[in-house]
């Protein structure tokens, strides 16, 4: 009958599917390690001699087998002695995927945007306000390359190793046994950790270009007011010069916590990108093999969701630092005039 | 007590007290959101923003704790 439409099917065909879904999910649940093993233990329950129906026990052969996760990625072949690992052959997909998905938006352009061209506008404009809003008028469109292409590269990573295709295709590796072609790039922590690396080296770059790099260094070194108080002291000001040699010192002392917290970042980022997706991997792996063939869905949703969130945090942490290191010696200053 | 018996103790130690903190942050943190909403109801952009951010920086710590348990209870 026409009418309302539920998710753009008509009630009977809803239905149909919803109940075509349950039918799998008990199913594929009834097939897997934990379902089965239940099975049997509530047959035996009633029949000494219980075993899986002939159907079950098929389903349950042709089921996931245990999941073996290994962190370290694996070689899938060598250029000379250099190692290429399957995080490496999907991150160069990543990079193919993104450099024609930019390419045909720049075909035929047209003033008001349709397709392609609108999606990719949509992203960079996004990207845009949010370096605006954070880092400001002035600097927003400055930090706009680094701060895009760390969250672009984080997001297509993290999804095109959901497509199928990641981890099932296998092919010999060099040593003999399987290896997966396709591994998603953020799950190999040397990944998150160069990314991780160029957000460091963003971050002092810029420091030192807009600040100078006297008073941008001079948040870690600070040693002004320790000179500054032995001066007073060698010229007879004893009680300043000493209260000044004191604050002198913890100058110094908070300078070298700054370059410690800086450093301390590289292993908080790495850590952050790597154990967010290996963990969603690793779950993804056990939910499959634990019930198979519908219940991973949810999980799948919980997986795009958790590679936006943990792009869209990657790179609005690299521009926080990048806005708190240009302006750092502006907010000083202007305390300083008061 | 055996090696292998001592590794899943410690697989489970790990990552049980170590989702304890974060998660009394998390929930702090969003008790802490869901106060400035109710005042403001039209700072929901901001404020939703940066409660995520927060969160994640929070949640770096659980998965820390996560990766230690990972690599305890497969690979050593």
């Amino acid at each position: 009958m026409s009418g309302k439409r539920y998710l753009g099917c008509s009630f009977p065909v809803l239905a149909g599917i919803v109940i075509l879904m349950l039918i799998l999910l008990l199913v594929g649940f009834l097939a897997g390690p934990v379902g089965s093993k239940m099975v049997l233990a509530v047959g035996k329950l009633f029949n000494e001699s219980f075993t899986l129906p002939p159907w079950l026990s098929a389903l349950s052969a042709i089921s996931v087998d245990k999941p073996h996760p290994t962190l370290p990625p694996e070689a899938v072949f060598h250029i000379g002695s250099f190692p290429i690992t399957n995080t490496v052959i999907a991150a160069w997909l990543t990079v193919i995927v993104l450099v024609l998905l930019t390419y045909f938006a720049t075909r035929r352009m047209k003033l008001v945007p349709r397709g392609i061209q609108k999606l990719i506008e949509y992203a960079i404009d996004s990207l845009l306000s949010l370096c605006n809003s954070i880092a400001g008028e002035k600097n927003g469109r400055r930090f706009l390359p680094v701060v895009a292409t760390i969250f672009l590269f984080v997001l297509f990573n993290a999804w095109l190793s959901l497509l199928p295709g990641f981890g099932s295709i296998t092919v010999t590796g060099h040593e003999g046994h399987a290896v997966h072609l396709l591994r998603g790039a953020n799950t190999d922590i040397n990944m998150p950790l160069a990314l991780a690396i160029v957000s460091f080296i963003a971050v002092e770059f810029y420091g030192v270009k807009l600040l100078g790099s006297r008073l941008y260094l001079s948040k870690f070194l600070n040693f002004g007011r320790f000179f500054q108080g032995m001066r007073h002291l060698f010229t007879g000001k004893m009680k300043s010069g000493i209260s000044e040699v004191f604050s002198g010192v913890i100058d110094i002392f908070v300078g070298i916590l700054e370059a410690f917290s800086e450093l301390i970042r590289l292993v908080s980022f790495t850590f952050r990108l790597f154990g967010n997706m290996t963990a969603g991997e690793i779950l993804l792996l056990i939910v499959v093999f634990l019930a198979p063939w519908v219940i991973v869905e949810i999980f799948f949703v919980l997986e795009i969701f958790i590679g936006l969130i943990q792009a869209l945090i990657f790179s609005t942490l690299t521009l926080v630092f990048l806005t708190m290191a240009t302006s750092h010696g502006n907010a000083e200053s202007e305390h300083g005039e008061d | 007590m055996d090696a292998g018996t001592m590794k899943m103790l410690a697989a489970a130690l790990a990552i049980g007290l170590g989702a304890l903190g974060p998660s009394i942050a998390i929930g702090i943190l969003g008790f802490g959101a869901m106060q400035a909403l109710g005042r403001n109801p039209e700072a929901r952009g901001p404020i939703g923003t940066n409660m995520i951010l927060a969160i994640a920086m929070a949640e770096a710590i659980a998965i820390y704790a996560l990766i230690v348990a990972i690599i305890l209870a497969m690979i050593a």
